[in-house]
């Protein structure tokens, strides 16, 4: 079974994001800061992770820059409800930044092609 | 007294304060942040950026592996689409049409630490190669009007990553920005029947008092009504309206200033934030004969706040002579 780390401060994204994934057969894990996802991301070796941008303390960006210190090849998918990122050359380092949508459709779509590529 | 002071081609008006100026030193120099960790556009991490539209390499590297000297990539999160059509429509009083354009990323070094001050003569005519290259492909394209090819440098100039790079961005209209310098000196042109810019340079050869620096083919000066201190326009010394028709000798006269240019200003003002934007002649038009293509670096040492943003007006602490003074006699190796 696939492990997916969700990284994201609001409670109903991780509820929303737990019901939809583990539904599809994933083992999720769930974290609500920058901090706490990377102590998992150590623990538990995630096979994808999707993160959040803006968290309170260490931010999406951070984590991500955390992560690829340990992994280039991990993939990581940032996700937001700001389009402002996209300026920001910071993101480079994942592999797909999607807009927040409460439709997981294409969060769906963007995980499977990346844990089968 | 602080003067007024106008700009000939787009009529702004700056306030020049000439009796409390603001030497290099007094200035507000925010420092880069440096974030170590991984960089996407390092060499090595070839893999996180999409395939490469032009490079600079030795040898006979393939694509989008290390060796390179210089990459171009489009935007790996683009904001514009580079497929389909504008489909220009209207909403009433509004105007829409699809979100169609390029940004591409110029990587200008593999040097993830260079900056102005350690990069080569060489290394900036890469750039202006690159750039000349990007701005010649997307001319061929009849669904673009215009590029925007500027540089970030420092956070608070805009740059989100350390890793110097430049970057362009192909739309589909023409700035304002630009608009307003081509009316401007267009309007010049119809009363005088010369080019603004081309009577901007005889006046500054023979005035001297705001050449920063010069060479055979360019002139770099400070702006008669800069609106920032340190403001500097790099200009070719004879009238040329598309900075890609700059032959190789021009290039490498640029890649000359340029690098003078940049190096005095990271020496006076200890290697400030500042941004660098390119003026260009928008594709298929006739304004060759008014219109003068060039360069402009603004170091970001003051804040645009409410007065700026409200009148268009700007105050600028350090009059443009002083400040091409300081740049003169900044030594550089």
């Amino acid at each position: 079974m696939k492990k997916l780390l969700f990284a994201d401060d609001e409670e109903s994204i991780r509820l929303l994001y737990k019901e939809e994934f583990e539904e599809l057969g994933y083992e999720v894990l769930l974290a609500s800061d920058g901090q706490e996802a990377l102590a998992m991301f150590y623990l538990h070796a995630p096979d994808l992770l999707v993160i959040d941008i803006k968290m309170p303390g260490m931010d999406g960006i951070e984590l991500l820059q955390r992560v690829r210190e340990q992994s280039r090849q991990v993939p990581v998918i940032l996700c937001t409800a700001y389009g402002e990122y996209r300026q920001n050359l910071e993101t480079w380092a994942s592999d797909e930044y999607v807009v927040k949508s409460a439709n997981l459709d294409g969060l769906i779509k963007r995980i499977e092609r990346l844990l089968h590529t | 007294m602080p003067e007024l002071r106008k700009d000939p081609i787009i009529d702004r008006w700056v306030i020049i304060s000439t009796e409390r100026s603001k030497r290099p030193s007094d200035l507000l120099v925010e420092k880069t942040r440096t974030r170590v960790g991984f960089c996407p556009l390092c060499p090595g991490n070839e893999d996180k950026t999409p395939n490469e539209v032009f490079a600079v390499r030795d040898g006979n590297t393939p694509p989008d592996t290390p060796g390179w000297k210089l990459r171009v990539v489009p935007n790996k999160f683009p904001a514009l689409i580079t497929t389909g059509d504008l489909n220009k429509r209207t909403e009433g009083i509004y105007d829409r049409m699809n979100g169609l354009g390029a940004h591409e990323i110029i990587i200008e070094t593999p040097d993830h630490y260079a900056t102005a001050t350690t990069m080569t003569v060489d290394d900036f005519k890469n750039i202006m190669i690159a750039w000349r290259q990007r701005i010649l492909a997307y001319r061929q394209d009849s669904r673009f009007r215009y590029t925007a090819l500027f540089k970030n440098y420092g956070e608070s100039a805009g740059a989100t990553l350390e890793h110097p790079h430049s970057q362009l961005i192909a739309l589909p209209v023409v700035p304002k920005r630009a608009l307003e310098e081509i009316d401007g000196a267009q309007a010049y042109h119809s009363h005088r029947d010369r080019c603004v810019f081309c009577d901007i340079i005889d006046q500054e050869l023979t005035d001297t008092r705001r050449i920063a620096a010069e060479n055979s083919r360019f002139l770099a000066f400070e702006p008669f009504a800069s609106r920032f201190p340190f403001e500097t326009c790099v200009i070719p010394k004879t009238h040329t309206s598309s900075f890609e028709d700059a032959d190789e000798a021009m290039i490498d006269a640029l890649a000359d200033i340029m690098n003078t240019v940049l190096k005095k200003i990271n020496t006076a003002l200890n290697s400030p934030p500042y941004n660098c934007m390119l003026h260009s002649s928008p594709f298929n038009t006739d304004i060759g004969p008014f219109y003068h293509w060039h360069i402009e670096i603004t170091p970001r040492l003051t804040r645009v706040a409410g007065f700026e943003w409200g009148t268009g007006f700007y105050i600028n602490p350090t009059p443009p002579e002083q400040a091409a003074q300081y740049l003169r006699e900044a030594q550089i190796g």
